[in-house]
C-alpha cells in the first residue's frame, strides 16, 4: 500500500476524556500558569500561581476520583486515544500517588518562610557571584516560573505511567524531564553548585533519552509498531531476527533505569540530588521515581513478559549492582543531601526486584513501596532544608552533630523517617520491603533477595549513623539553627511523616488498593 | 538500493554520536553529538518505515525532530547560564559537585 | 491527466511574481544604509567571528536567545504539514485539535514577547 493511500485510511482517535481528565486538567493549568508568568505584575505571580497550582490539584482530584468512583467505569480500565494512553487500575493508584506527591513538592516548592523569598533565585539571568547575584539572595522574590514548570512535568509524569505506547512515553519522558533540568539550576544559594547539576544532569539526561529512542526506533524495526501490545504480540512466536529485539529493548531500558536512578545509571543521583534547589530534590525523588518506575512496569509487563527468560537475568545483576552501590557508597558520604542520594539509589534496587518479579504481587508490591518511599522522601527533604546556617543549608553531615539538643522535634521527626528508610518495623519502609521481597521469593527470586537484605542492613548503618550524630555529640558553638518553618513546609513534613507512619501500622487499605487489578492494554 | 545499508549508517552515526558524548570535552560539542544520536534515530524510523511500507516511522520522526528542537532550547539555555559564570563550557570545569 | 496540477501551476506563478516583484521593488522602496555587516561576503546580519567588538568576539547572547526562539516556533510548526495532508479525513475534529495546538504555542509566545524574549538589546 503506497503512503498516500494510508493517508486515506487516518480517521480521527476515539477519545475518553472523562478518562483522561486529570492530565488534562494539569496539562491546562500549567498553560495558564505560563500565561500568569506573561501577564501578571512582578508582585501577584506569587500568590496566583499558589493559588492556581493549589485548585490544579484540587480539580484534577476530583477529576480523578470522580472517574474511578463512577459505576460506568470498567472495573479494569480501558485503552483511549487509538489505544496510545491506558487508564486502569495501576495507573490510576500511580495517578493519585503523583498527584498527592506533587502536591506536598508543591507545598516546599511554594513556601517562602524557611528562606526568605522561597528556594528560587530571584532573577535567574543575575551571573552567579557578582555584586548583583548577592544582593538578588535576600531579595524576598523568585522565579515563579517553576510553578508552571512543576505542573508540566507533573502532566509529563502522568502520562508517562499511563503511555501505552513507545512514542508515547518518549514524549512523555521529555515533557517530564526538560522542565527538571531547568528547575535543577534555579536555587537562591549556591548557584554555581546549582546550574553544575543542571549541566550535569541535562547532559546524561539527553544522552539517556537518545538511548531510549534508539531502541524504540530497533523495536519499531522488530514488531512493525510501537504498541506495547503490538510489540508483545510480535514476540510471541515470531521469525523475525532477535537482535533487534533485544537490542531494542536493552537500549530502551538503559533509558528508563536512568530515569529511576538505578545502579549503574544513577552517576547524576548525587551530584543532581545535592545541587539542585530542595525541594526540586524532594520533587525529583519522590514524583520522578515514582513515573520512572510505573512507565519501567508497564513496559516489562506488558511488552516483554513473553520474553522474560532472556533478559531477567541482567535485570536481577542490574538490581543488585544498584543495591551494592546505594549501600555501600552511602556509607562514605558526608552530605546528608547525597546520602539520602545513595540511600534512593539502593531503593531504586529494590524497586527493580518488584518491578521483576512479574506477578500480581510484584506489581502490587512495587506501587505500594513507591507511594510509601514517596511521601517519606518528601518529608526527609522537607526536615533537610530547615537546618540552616548563614549560607543557606548546613548540609554537612558534621553540621547535624548534636541537633537533637537544638531541636528535639526535628531530631525525632528526621529519626522517624529514617528508620522507615531503613525499613524498621512500624514504618512504610518495612511494610514495603517486606511486600516487595515476599513477591520476589514467590516467583523465584529468593538469592535476590538475600542480597537485598544485606544491603538494607548496611544501608541501615548510615541512616543509623545520622541518628547516632544527633543525638550522642555535642552541638558546634557555632553550629546551624533549626528554622520554624511556615504553614506550607509543616504541612508536608507532618503528612510525610504521619503516613510514613499509618502505611506502616495499617497497610491493608494501600495494599488492597494497590493490588486492584493488573495492565490492560 | 537495499535498506539494510541505511540501517547500519544510522548505527554508526548513533555509535559515532555516543562517542562523542563520552570523549569531547566542551559542553556544546556533547550536545551536539547528543543530537547526532537523535538524528540517526530519525534515519533509523524512516528506513523502518519504508521496509515496513507504514507510515507510522515518519510521523514519529516528527515528534523525534520536535523534541530534539525543545532540547536544544533547554540544553543550551543551561550552557550558557553555566559558561556566562565560569567563561568555559568545559565539561571537565564543572568539578565542583563530587563524592 | 494534468488537471489536478493545475492549482500547482498557479502556485508557482504566483511565488515566482512575488519573487520578481520583491526584487525589483526593494531597492526603490527600501531605504538604503551599508555597514561592514551588510558587505561581508556572508551576509546574515551579524559579523563573523572573530570580530574585534566587546566580549573577545563572541556572538551576543541576545544571539542565541532569537535563534533558540526562532528554532521553537520554527519546528513546532512541523505539525501542521501531516495535519494539512489528513485535513479532510480529521474534520472538524482535526481543525480543533490544531487550533489547540496553535493557541498553546501562542501561550509560549505571549510568554516570550511579554518578557522581553524579543527584544533585541
Amino acid at each position: 500500500m503506497t503512503f498516500l493511500a494510508q493517508v486515506e485510511l487516518i480517521k480521527p482517535p476515539e477519545i475518553e476524556y472523562s478518562a483522561i481528565a486529570p492530565v488534562l486538567i494539569v496539562l491546562g493549568a500549567a498553560c495558564v500558569s505560563v500565561l500568569f508568568e506573561a501577564f501578571l505584575p512582578k508582585h501577584q505571580r506569587w500568590a496566583a500561581q499558589v493559588v492556581l497550582t493549589m485548585l490544579t490539584f484540587i480539580g484534577a482530584g476530583t477529576a480523578l476520583g470522580l472517574y474511578a468512583g463512577a459505576e460506568t467505569t470498567t472495573a479494569q480500565g480501558i485503552t483511549t486515544l487509538s489505544g496510545a494512553v491506558a487508564v486502569d487500575r495501576p495507573v490510576i493508584f500511580l495517578w493519585v500517588t503523583l498527584l498527592l506527591l506533587g502536591f506536598g513538592s508543591i507545598l516546599l516548592i511554594a513556601d517562602r518562610s524557611v528562606e526568605p523569598g522561597g528556594a528560587f533565585v530571584a532573577d535567574a539571568a543575575v551571573r552567579p557571584g557578582t555584586v548583583q547575584d548577592r544582593a538578588q539572595a535576600t531579595r524576598t522574590g523568585m522565579q515563579t516560573e517553576v510553578f508552571p514548570l512543576t505542573l508540566f512535568a507533573l502532566a509529563g509524569m502522568m502520562v508517562f505511567v499511563a503511555a501505552n505506547d513507545l512514542l508515547t512515553m518518549f514524549i512523555a519522558l521529555e515533557v517530564l524531564s526538560l522542565p527538571l533540568y531547568l528547575m535543577c539550576g534555579l536555587a537562591r544559594r549556591r548557584r554555581l553548585l546549582s546550574q553544575e547539576a543542571a549541566v550535569k544532569y541535562f547532559l546524561l539526561g539527553a544522552f539517556a533519552s537518545a538511548f531510549f529512542l534508539y531502541g524504540l526506533a530497533l523495536l519499531y524495526g522488530y514488531a512493525g509498531s510501537v504498541k506495547l501490545a503490538d510489540i508483545a504480540t510480535a514476540t510471541a512466536g515470531s521469525d523475525k531476527s532477535d537482535t533487534l529485539l533485544f537490542a531494542g529493548f536493552g537500549l530502551l531500558v538503559v533509558g528508563l533505569l536512568f530515569k529511576a536512578s538505578v545502579g549503574p545509571f544513577h552517576a547524576w543521583t548525587p551530584d543532581v540530588y545535592q545541587g539542585a534547589p530542595t525541594p526540586i530534590t524532594a520533587f525529583m525523588a519522590a514524583c520522578t521515581k515514582v513515573a520512572a518506575f510505573g512507565g519501567i512496569l508497564r513496559v516489562l509487563t506488558v511488552a516483554f513478559e513473553r520474553t522474560n527468560w532472556e533478559w531477567r537475568g541482567v535485570l536481577w545483576g542490574v538490581a543488585v549492582a544498584s543495591m551494592v552501590i546505594g549501600a555501600v557508597l552511602g556509607l562514605t558520604q558526608t552530605d546528608v543531601k547525597r546520602m539520602v542520594a545513595y540511600s534512593s539509589v539502593a531503593h531504586a534496587g529494590f524497586l527493580l526486584i518488584g518491578s521483576i518479579s512479574l506477578t500480581e504481587q510484584g506489581l502490587s508490591g512495587t506501587l505500594f513501596y513507591l507511594l510509601a518511599y514517596g511521601f517519606t522522601t518528601i518529608a526527609v527533604f522537607g526536615v533537610i532544608s530547615l537546618v540552616r546556617n548563614a549560607d543557606g543549608e548546613a548540609t554537612h553531615l558534621s553540621q547535624w552533630a548534636g541537633l537533637a539538643k537544638r531541636s528535639p522535634v526535628l531530631a525525632g521527626v528526621f529519626t522517624f523517617l529514617l528508620l522507615a528508610l531503613a525499613g524498621i518495623p512500624l514504618t512504610s519502609g518495612f511494610v514495603g520491603k517486606f511486600v516487595v521481597f515476599a513477591a520476589a521469593i514467590q516467583d523465584g527470586l529468593a538469592p535476590l533477595v538475600v542480597v537485598a537484605l544485606v544491603a538494607s542492613a548496611v544501608a541501615a548503618f548510615f541512616y543509623l549513623r545520622v541518628i547516632v550524630l544527633m543525638y550522642f555529640s555535642e552541638p558546634a558553638p557555632d553550629g546551624p539553627t533549626v528554622t520554624v518553618p511556615g504553614a506550607f513546609t509543616t504541612i508536608a513534613i507532618t503528612v510525610g511523616a504521619a503516613v510514613t507512619l499509618v502505611l506502616g501500622v495499617w497497610p491493608s487499605f494501600a495494599l488492597d488498593w494497590a493490588g486492584a487489578g493488573g495492565f490492560i492494554f | 538500493m537495499t535498506p539494510t545499508y541505511y540501517l547500519l549508517l544510522s548505527a554508526l552515526l548513533f555509535s559515532l554520536g555516543a562517542v562523542g558524548v563520552l570523549v569531547r570535552r566542551n559542553a556544546i560539542v556533547v550536545f551536539m553529538c547528543v543530537e547526532l544520536m537523535l538524528n540517526a534515530v530519525n534515519l533509523t524510523l524512516v528506513t523502518f518505515s519504508r521496509m515496513h511500507g507504514e507510515l507510522d516511522g515518519q510521523v514519529m520522526g516528527f515528534f523525534v525532530m520536535v523534541v530534539a528542537a525543545a532540547e536544544v532550547v533547554v540544553g543550551l539555555t543551561i550552557i550558557m547560564s553555566i559558561f556566562r559564570t565560569r567563561r568555559s563550557a568545559s565539561v571537565d570545569d564543572s568539578n565542583l559537585l563530587k563524592y | 491527466m494534468l488537471q489536478p496540477y493545475l492549482p500547482l501551476v498557479f502556485m508557482f506563478l504566483l511565488a515566482g511574481a512575488f519573487a520578481l516583484f520583491s526584487v525589483t521593488a526593494a531597492p526603490y522602496i527600501g531605504p538604503r544604509r551599508y555597514n561592514r555587516a551588510k558587505l561581508d561576503a556572508y551576509e546574515c546580519g551579524i559579523e563573523p567571528s572573530p570580530a574585534p567588538i566587546v566580549g573577545g568576539g563572541r556572538m551576543p547572547v541576545a544571539y542565541y536567545l532569537t535563534a533558540m526562539l526562532f528554532i521553537l516556533f520554527d519546528i513546532e510548526m512541523v505539525f501542521l504539514y501531516p495535519f494539512a495532508v489528513s485535513a479532510d479525513k480529521l474534520g472538524l475534529f482535526g481543525l480543533v485539535e490544531i487550533a489547540l495546538f496553535v493557541a498553546t504555542v501562542g501561550f509560549a509566545y505571549a510568554y516570550v514577547w511579554r518578557r522581553g524574549g524579543l527584544d533585541w538589546n
